[in-house]
């Protein structure tokens, strides 16, 4: 307790020096944090952007038909798994989809695009798709003829709400099937990969045209959250039969999501090494200089009884409180910044194209982590504390006779 | 009973590859309850001896018993924690711990004994109203005189009642008057509880309360006095 308030005292005796001490850890904290923030932000952005716009949390497909998209490949017992799902805890909402790869064209011009059958009402209870229409409406679940396509794919086909289209794409029993679509709507969801490359038709319509009667390709699965992943795995796998069912999760579907997210994680732990050991190499300084100003004064304490260690301890307790107060700082500095830009968000709007290919978002909303938060403050006080062994450990060896006597 | 024993103790300073003699086979036994002065010039090695007595350090040869312990090889951990137990120190320039009031450095001594609270703010309490400076005890160092400081000094050197106080030049910094009245009230001390004190000085002053002087030159005891003879 006499150490402590020791310890306390001398931080006193030099206040602006201990204040810029504990600045330096607090803004370098808030920095973190906002950081890792600002990364959490963008890559939870990112994972929910897949899982509501493209994938659902999990798929079921017939085994190979998500590598090579063939039309034959339906899911065995389809209408039966997918009554079954629906039982299951955890699951919001399920649906069903026809896919294929198909060719759209006017007379003029023609792409490929990836063609999906998709039942609008239960589409959007699973994706948010429908809440992307940039012109004209989403499908009806009752009509036929009709399609939604990208905005991206639009403008390359210079296309507009109630132009004609042909998508033409080849059948279960190979042959070429092909029909005449109005264009209904044209949404635009940021992702390149949807706006681009996508358009929708109601799932009969999708049926009649690859000529699989009531089959199905895929079902999507919306969970409560991406946490009752596992478990739903665990449950679904006892209602389907591994040799003839696939189970995707969106990160299995959408692999380069989480690899994005590594590598971005990667950097701001690079980032945030380098920043702790400034502010570690800040705090040394300060009780350095403490130490190296208080020589006489440490040779004195040793001098009446004071040991080495508890010399050792008192250098260590004075950079554990700089530490502490700095990081009270940080801690309130960083989480304000970063939940007031939770709540109103970074618009990066110029960055869209580039946004696109990586399911980002232009507008990030920064994310308070509370595992990322203790990480750092947990590594800040190890490291820092690392680094202030220094000086208690030069304070320790001191020799009282040599402090005493240092002129 | 003998509490320092120092037998044929050298001290040799080694400074850019030289060596310089500090102490020269020094031998010297402080008795219980003696009020001894080391005398001498500058240079001399009063200062030495101290510290070596003190165990702030190790002589290059020879043996110290302190208390009947052989100390000359301790690690300075424990050292440290017999300097804590047994020796009180006064050093020429009081070196109070400057963040501390006077009540908290004469606790200090106390705490590192493992004192209670309770019971070192009323040592701390008894021994500067003993002392008369209980009105300084919510002050600090700079807030004091150096006649002030001192007596502090002095409080924290006993408080914990140790075998021995070494002290150093202890009134090179204090006018003559404070100074005088300082060595009366340490003789008080060694008179009344028996404390024993050995003290470096030049002042023939301060040499007169000595009921001993042990004078060094070059490093060597010249000569060793009792009050009597002195006083011829």
């Amino acid at each position: 307790m006499f150490l402590l308030k020791l310890a306390f005292l001398n931080i006193g005796r030099n206040p602006r020096r201990s204040i810029i001490t504990v600045l330096a850890v607090g803004v370098g904290l808030a920095a973190l944090i906002f950081l890792w923030g600002f990364s959490d932000g963008t890559n939870e952005q990112m994972r929910e952007n897949v899982i509501r716009l493209l994938t659902g949390h999990v798929q079921i497909h017939a085994l190979d038909f998500e590598r090579s998209l063939s039309p034959e490949l339906t899911v065995p017992d389809g209408s039966a798994v997918l009554e079954k799902l629906k039982t299951l805890p955890h699951v919001i909402a399920v649906t069903e989809r026809v896919k294929c790869e198909a060719l759209i064209g006017t007379s003029e011009k023609s792409r490929g695009i990836l063609l999906t059958g998709i039942d609008p009402i239960r589409e959007a209870q699973v994706t948010d798709l429908k809440n992307h229409m940039k012109e004209g409406e989403f499908l009806g679940s009752t009509e036929h003829r009709k399609v939604i396509l990208g905005s991206r794919l639009a403008q390359k086909l210079q296309l507009h709400i109630g132009d004609k289209v042909v998508v033409m794409t080849q059948a279960i029993d190979g042959t070429l099937a092909g029909y005449s679509y109005e264009i209904k709507g044209i949404f635009h969801t940021g992702s390149q990969v949807l706006d681009e490359v996508s358009a929708y038709i109601t799932f009969e319509s999708a049926q009649e045209l690859l000529s699989v009667g009531h089959e199905t390709h895929e079902i999507v699965i919306r969970l409560a959250s991406r946490k009752a992943i596992p478990s739903f795995l665990g449950q679904v796998k006892q209602i389907t039969n591994a040799e003839q069912h696939e189970i995707l999760t969106w990160n299995q579907i959408i692999p380069e999501v989480e690899q994005w997210v590594q590598w971005s994680e990667a950097i701001i732990r690079t980032i945030l090494l380098a920043v702790m050991i400034v502010i570690g190499v800040s705090i040394m300084n300060t009780v350095l200089m403490s130490v190296f100003e208080r020589t006489r004064e440490l040779g004195v304490m040793m001098a009446i009884g004071t040991t080495p260690t508890q010399v050792i301890r008192l250098i260590l307790l004075e950079t554990f409180i700089l530490q502490l107060f700095g990081i009270a700082l940080g801690l309130v500095a960083g989480y304000c910044v970063t939940f007031y830009f939770g709540k109103v968000g970074i618009a990066f709007p110029e960055l869209e194209q580039a946004f696109s290919r990586s399911y980002m978002s232009t507008v990030t909303y920064t994310r308070v982590e509370p595992f990322h938060v203790i990480q750092s403050i947990i590594t800040l006080l190890i490291l820092t504390s690392f680094i202030g062994l220094y000086p208690a450990w030069k304070a320790g060896r001191m020799e009282p006779i040599k402090a005493i006597y240092r002129p | 009973m003998t509490i320092v024993q120092a037998e044929h103790i050298t001290k040799i300073f080694k400074e850019d590859s030289q060596s310089i003699p500090a102490l020269s086979s020094v031998s010297i036994k402080i008795e219980e309850g003696s009020f001894v002065a080391l005398s001498g010039p500058s240079g001399s090695g009063k200062t030495t001896l101290l510290n070596l007595i003190g165990c702030l350090d190790r002589p290059s040869q020879g043996t110290i018993h302190f208390d009947g312990e052989e100390i000359t090889r301790l690690p300075q951990q424990k050292l440290a924690q017999l300097r804590r137990r047994k020796i009180g120190f006064i050093f020429q320039d009081y070196n109070l711990i400057p963040a501390f009031t006077a009540a908290e450095n004469i606790e200090y001594v106390l705490w590192l004994q493992g004192i209670s609270s309770a019971d070192r703010r009323k040592r701390a309490l008894e021994i500067c109203e003993r002392f008369g400076i209980q009105a300084l005890i919510h002050r600090r160092p700079y807030e004091m005189s150096r006649g002030q400081q001192q007596r502090v000094a002095v409080a924290r050197a006993i408080v914990h009642k140790p075998k021995i106080v070494l002290g150093d030049e202890l009134t090179a910094n204090l006018d003559h008057k404070t100074g005088t009245e300082l060595m009366g009230f340490l003789k008080e001390l060694n008179e009344k509880d028996r404390i024993t004190f050995l003290y470096a000085t030049h002042d023939p002053v301060m040499m007169k309360q000595a009921n001993r002087i042990v004078t060094l030159q070059d490093g060597k005891i010249t000569n060793e006095k009792t009050a009597t003879q002195a006083s011829f």
